[in-house]
């Protein structure tokens, strides 16, 4: 029983790496996580959209999260990831990062929850802690409504 | 008694049948005298009474019965078609379609007895000859009696009268057959009115019942054992009359008896066979009772015995399945795959050494084809005629003709232009607004139409029409056109536009305000319309479709709205081109032509570029700029201009390379991207796995 309680209340987060900084995403949003592929450039769309590509017959567009987040531009290396996200009742949007490390599972304790405060502040729900190193753990919500 | 599993099928054939009458008495209202069509007015009244007598919808059955007895005066000549009569008619198929939309929505029939409508209609009756009434109570009498008699007389045995008999003396001086034919229902059949109502109807589509035992009446309301006999002249043969009763289900046993000769003794044969020969004898006995007997009842033999000659010009109805949508989708989702399979080996192929397995690309080329036919065959089984949302257009436009007390008719052509069926479900909206708009605000009242000299009758025109890949559904009318300075003026004093901006706009713009949310221009808001939710939600729904709406108007003489719709929304045949590095596929629909034009050939006006082309001055869409796509440095001479068309406009587009043509699947972007100004209409996926935007010519135009 009491096992049990402690698995329910740790999350699987599966950490990126964008800049200098790791990112956590809920595993329960992504659905796929694919190679670095060709991207078609939607001209006259939004700035932090890459395009468009074909996943397995489908057209899923892309957005570049440090585009999102004032960084420097992708660069494409070997190691770049695009991660299919498709929480329930959405349609599916990809987002590149430099980098896919592992998957860790935080236990509510080692998870910070942050003030929603500016703007930039709310793509991150909170932080968590994982041996001595910090995560910024994605609001993947907000990310789906900031695009509208 | 359980019926709800013929639920489905009632709430169909009630459609059919109210459409079928709706469309009959318009006729009625035009030629009074028709009688094919009062005939068959008659028909769908009368089936529709039975339907609904046997679904148990008391109230339906009492109005449609009331109908049906109006129409048989009006067959008998006793009562004449009146432009009232006309009247109260539409109101009882409107009140017989109120209770089916209440059966649809609860199963129940609702509480409206309609008790004005049924007084009209018994108004008419006795209005028009007073003993009516009365006869119909007496007429159900000695049918009581008839029934009680034709209970005790012989089985199989079937009494005639002299009008029976002529009919009957007529057919085999034709040379047709005629059978006495006995039906014995399955006694586990829960309806078996309904089961003797299908054995009449597949009797009806060979030839005539002119004689049934017990009669009609009494057997639709199920006032019968298990069997019941008519007597039936057909040019078919015995062996097809069985089948044709057998296949009804739930019957139980089929006993034909060919009657070759007049049971009178005018006829003319020599008897064929000694039982014959007996059957003839009883027939001459029970005529003479029958003669004396069945006088009263008359008016409703005579019904039975409606013309077969009507029955012959029927169409031959297609056979049909009723198919789930979604299961169609699924289809065709497995072809699109299947296509962009098929491009992915014509592109392997393309890479790989060429001409080596020349065998490889011929096994293409086969595929090709049949993934184009395949393709085409379901995409035509989601093909309906317009028809469907067109019927009932004619009734509407007589109903606004009569709410706004001017005349109008409808003119209506190519509505058996096919559309895709998703497209046909959305597009009833559209159009209705559209001609209420055109009845409503296109049309004078006709004081001002006989001062203009014009017709007192205003006309209001639908044509549709398919046009290449696309189909071209016209709205128009004679009327009074758009006033471009009411338009104008009305913008400014709502605020839509300044003045200034309203000085410098054009006609065309002008008149595209009134696509805009909530922008009417009715002086006065009328029932009909003019409440400014108009004209942008037709434009909204149009798009969403694919399609595309404009206005031609002449101020005085009428305005036509023409809506577009692309014939098939998913896969298209389309031209690839290339700009800078990027691919773009352009629907081969919109293109009119592909030109070299020399660099020195660019002419400007009003400092845009324009090149002359055989006359016509096109102007020239630098796609680089448009697109935000960087320029290759070489400089040709020539340049590729794909000259694309919408309606009678054109525009030259400036391409680096043509790739060639191709079928492409159309893919949706998506909710989340927001190109801004619609460039671009879809993806689609090409044979390499890459995506390729599809530009749309109409918005680049």
């Amino acid at each position: 029983m009491e096992e049990n309680l402690i698995d329910n209340q740790s999350t699987q987060y599966i950490v990126v790496d964008l800049g200098i900084e790791q990112y956590g995403i809920d595993i329960k949003y992504v659905d796929n996580i694919i190679r670095m592929q060709n991207i078609t450039r939607v001209p006259n769309a939004q700035p932090f959209f890459r395009g468009v590509i074909n996943l397995r017959g489908e057209v899923v567009p892309v957005m570049s999260l440090r585009r999102k987040f004032g960084l420097e531009d992708d660069e494409f290396t070997d190691k770049t990831r695009i991660i299919i996200l498709k929480p329930a009742q959405h349609e599916a949007l990809g987002i590149v990062v430099d980098n896919v490390k592992e998957v860790v599972s935080l236990e509510s304790d080692n998870i910070e929850k942050i003030q929603n405060g500016k703007y930039e502040k709310r793509h991150i729900s909170a932080v968590g802690k994982n041996q001595g190193s910090l995560i910024s753990l994605l609001n993947v919500n907000f990310i789906f409504e900031d695009i509208n | 008694m359980d019926v709800s599993q013929y639920l489905e099928i009632f709430i169909d054939e009630t459609r059919e049948h109210i459409q079928n009458l709706s469309d009959n008495i318009m006729v009625l209202e035009q030629e009074p005298e028709n009688a094919d069509t009062i005939n068959e007015i008659f028909r769908a009244a009368h089936s529709l009474k039975g339907m609904a007598g046997t679904m148990g919808y008391k109230r339906m059955q009492h109005l449609t019965h009331m109908m049906e007895n109006v129409f048989s005066e009006v067959r008998n000549g006793t009562v004449k078609v009146t432009s009232s009569m006309v009247d109260v008619l539409f109101q009882c198929l409107d009140a017989v379609e109120a209770y089916l939309d209440e059966i649809v929505n609860t199963t129940e029939e609702g509480e409206n007895d309609n008790e004005p409508i049924i007084k009209l209609l018994n108004g008419f009756l006795e209005g028009a000859n007073g003993e009516t009434a009365k006869e119909e109570k007496k007429e159900a009498a000695p049918k009581e009696e008839q029934k009680t008699s034709s209970d005790t007389a012989v089985k199989g045995d079937i009494k005639l009268d002299e009008f029976e008999i002529n009919a009957i003396s007529e057919a085999l001086t034709k040379k047709m057959n005629v059978f006495k034919i006995s039906v014995h229902v399955d006694e586990n059949c829960i309806l078996k009115a309904a089961r003797a109502f299908l054995v009449f109807k597949a009797l009806e589509e060979l030839g005539e019942v002119i004689k049934s035992d017990p009669s009609v009446q009494d057997i639709e309301d199920e006032k019968f054992d298990f069997d019941f006999t008519v007597v039936f002249v057909t040019e078919s043969d015995k062996d097809t009359v069985t089948k044709a009763v057998e296949n009804v289900s739930e019957i139980k046993g089929v006993d034909t008896v060919a009657i070759t000769e007049v049971p009178k003794p005018v006829a003319t044969e020599e008897p064929k066979s000694a039982e014959h020969e007996e059957k003839k004898e009883e027939k001459a006995e029970t005529v003479e009772v029958a003669k004396v007997e069945n006088t009263p009842v008359k008016a409703q033999e005579k019904k039975a015995s409606t013309p077969a000659k009507s029955n012959s010009g029927k169409p031959v109805v297609n056979r049909t399945i009723r198919v789930d949508i979604e299961k169609l989708d699924v289809l065709m989702n497995l072809v699109s795959e299947l296509i962009i399979a098929k491009n992915g080996l014509v592109s392997a192929s393309n890479t790989d050494a060429q001409e080596k397995n020349s065998g490889f690309n011929e096994q293409i080329e086969y595929l090709e084809r049949v993934t184009t036919n395949l393709h085409e065959s379901v995409m035509k089984v989601r093909m309906m005629p317009i028809e469907t949302v067109t019927q009932k257009f004619p009734k509407m436009v007589r109903d606004l003709s009569k709410k706004l007390n001017k005349q109008m008719k409808l003119t209506m052509t190519g509505e058996d232009t096919e559309l895709d069926r998703t497209v046909i479900d959305e597009l009833g909206d559209p159009l209705m607004h559209l001609l209420r708009n055109s009845a409503d605000h296109g049309l004078e009242s006709e004081e001002v139409r006989k001062e203009r000299g014009k017709d007192p009758v205003g006309s209001i025109i639908l044509n549709a029409f398919q046009d290449g890949n696309n189909v071209v559904i016209e709205v128009g009318d004679d009327g009074n056109g758009i006033d471009v300075e009411s338009v104008r003026n009305k913008a400014v004093e709502k605020g839509t536009i300044t003045q200034e901006q309203a000085d410098t706009m054009t006609e065309k713009e002008i008149i595209d305000l009134l696509f805009r949310p909530s922008f009417s221009t009715a002086k006065v808001v009328s029932d009909v319309s003019g409440r400014g939710v108009g004209l942008d939600v037709v434009k909204t729904k149009i798009e969403s479709l694919g399609g595309a709406i404009e206005v031609k108007t002449t101020l005085g003489e009428g305005s036509i709205f023409s809506i577009r719709l692309p014939l098939t929304l998913a896969i298209i045949q389309a031209l690839m081109v290339e700009i800078g590095d990027e691919k773009y596929a352009i629907s081969l629909d919109s293109i009119q032509a592909i030109e070299d034009v020399l660099k020195t050939d660019i002419k400007y006006v009003q400092s845009k570029e324009v090149i002359n082309l055989r006359g016509n001055v096109i102007p020239i869409i630098r796609l680089h700029e448009i697109l935000d796509i960087e320029k290759n440095e070489e400089d040709d001479d020539n340049l590729i201009v794909v000259i694309i068309k919408k309606g009678d406009k054109q525009a030259g587009l400036v391409v680096d390379r043509l790739i060639g043509q191709q079928e492409i699947v159309i893919k949706s972007l998506g909710s989340y991207i927001d190109s801004g100004n619609k460039l671009i209409s879809g993806a689609t996926i090409l044979g390499n796995g890459d995506v390729a935007l599809i530009l749309d010519a109409n918005t680049l135009i």
